[in-house]
């Protein structure tokens, strides 16, 4: 058993490909449709063959307030692992990425949320022991 | 008697696309030899769709109003609460698929019928669109002969051996460059 495919429910799929391809660095991995249905993955350049995010529409009721509630009480939608957290701020923010939390030191790691512009915060982890310094 | 195991799909052949700005529809032209009364059964029963088309429906769509419409074979099941526009037995069938619209039309030859399927497409997709109804088509007509090789479609589709070269085939024929689902792999 892995886990090699996990979903994150976005409001545009074609918006959020642009957002996680061009300002997140990932890479497009599946892309197809059947119907009105498209499954749509992308994965870390760093890991090709790693795991995949779907990028999910959030077209049904039950998705749009699940996505909606977590986006009000400021709870990311998905976390992703960085090794400097402000350098990727520092990268992603001319980009467009408009950052909800600026880096923040907590126990252990350091922080930072941005919204991904489909609907959800995305926090970018970078923990202590795995800093360059 | 052919069987699932030997199928194999042949070259591409009748389709096209028409672009009108960014509405791009993909019409796909197939001869059956069975009379239109026949084909339009197998358009609009359920039980018969489940032999061949790539969604399910929750009733014949013979009439028109709501239906709703279930993809099949996809990663995950996706529902359109939808609805059937026209019903014209057995000329013309129009409905819609989630915001696609599908309009099928039966028309009568000396020894079958002549059927046309008209779809808009998003345009990364549309060779893929072409060779996915390439192979429900073959898979409905061995259905309409009597010799059911039980639907191929979604992922089922794209794993088929013949499936790619179709996806090629089609992206040339329309002058596009294929898309390939899965780029990295």
């Amino acid at each position: 058993m892995k886990i090699k495919v996990t979903s994150i429910y976005v409001n545009d799929q074609e918006k959020a490909l642009r957002f996680y391809t061009e300002v997140l660095g990932f890479v497009k991995k599946a892309d197809f449709t059947q119907g009105p249905y498209r499954w749509l993955t992308v994965a870390s350049p760093e890991e090709p063959d790693g795991t995949e995010l779907q990028l999910a529409p959030n077209d049904n009721p039950a998705a749009r307030s699940y996505q909606q509630a977590m986006f009000e009480q400021g709870q990311p939608a998905a976390m992703f692992y960085v090794d400097d957290v402000q350098r990727e701020h520092d990268r992603t923010k001319p980009l467009g990425a408009e950052f909800t939390m600026p880096p923040t030191k907590v126990t252990g790691s350091t922080i930072a949320m941005l919204n991904d512009t489909c609907g959800n915060l995305i926090q970018i982890v970078a923990l202590d022991r795995r800093m360059r310094t | 008697m052919s069987s699932r195991e030997e199928y194999a799909p042949g070259a591409a052949f009748g389709a096209e696309v028409r672009k009108e700005g960014n509405k791009w529809t993909l019409v796909l032209v197939r001869e059956l030899g069975h009379p239109a009364t026949k084909v339009w059964q197998a358009l609009t029963d359920p039980a018969q769709l489940r032999e061949w088309a790539p969604f399910d429906a929750d009733r014949n769509l013979g009439t028109t109003g709501p239906v709703t419409l279930s993809t099949v074979g996809a990663p995950a099941q996706h529902v359109s609460e939808t609805s059937v526009k026209r019903a014209e037995a057995p000329r013309l069938l129009e409905f819609s698929w989630g915001e696609f619209d599908i309009r099928w039309e039966l028309e009568p030859l000396a020894n079958g019928t002549r059927l046309t399927l008209w779809t808009n497409i998003g345009r990364r997709f549309v060779s893929m669109g072409a060779a996915g109804w390439h192979i429900c088509f073959d898979v409905l007509d061995r259905f309409l002969a009597g010799d059911p090789i039980g639907r191929i479609v979604g992922g089922a589709a794209m794993k088929f051996g013949g499936w790619q070269r179709l996806n090629a085939e089609y992206a040339k024929q329309f002058g596009i460059e294929a898309t390939n689902p899965h780029p990295t792999t």
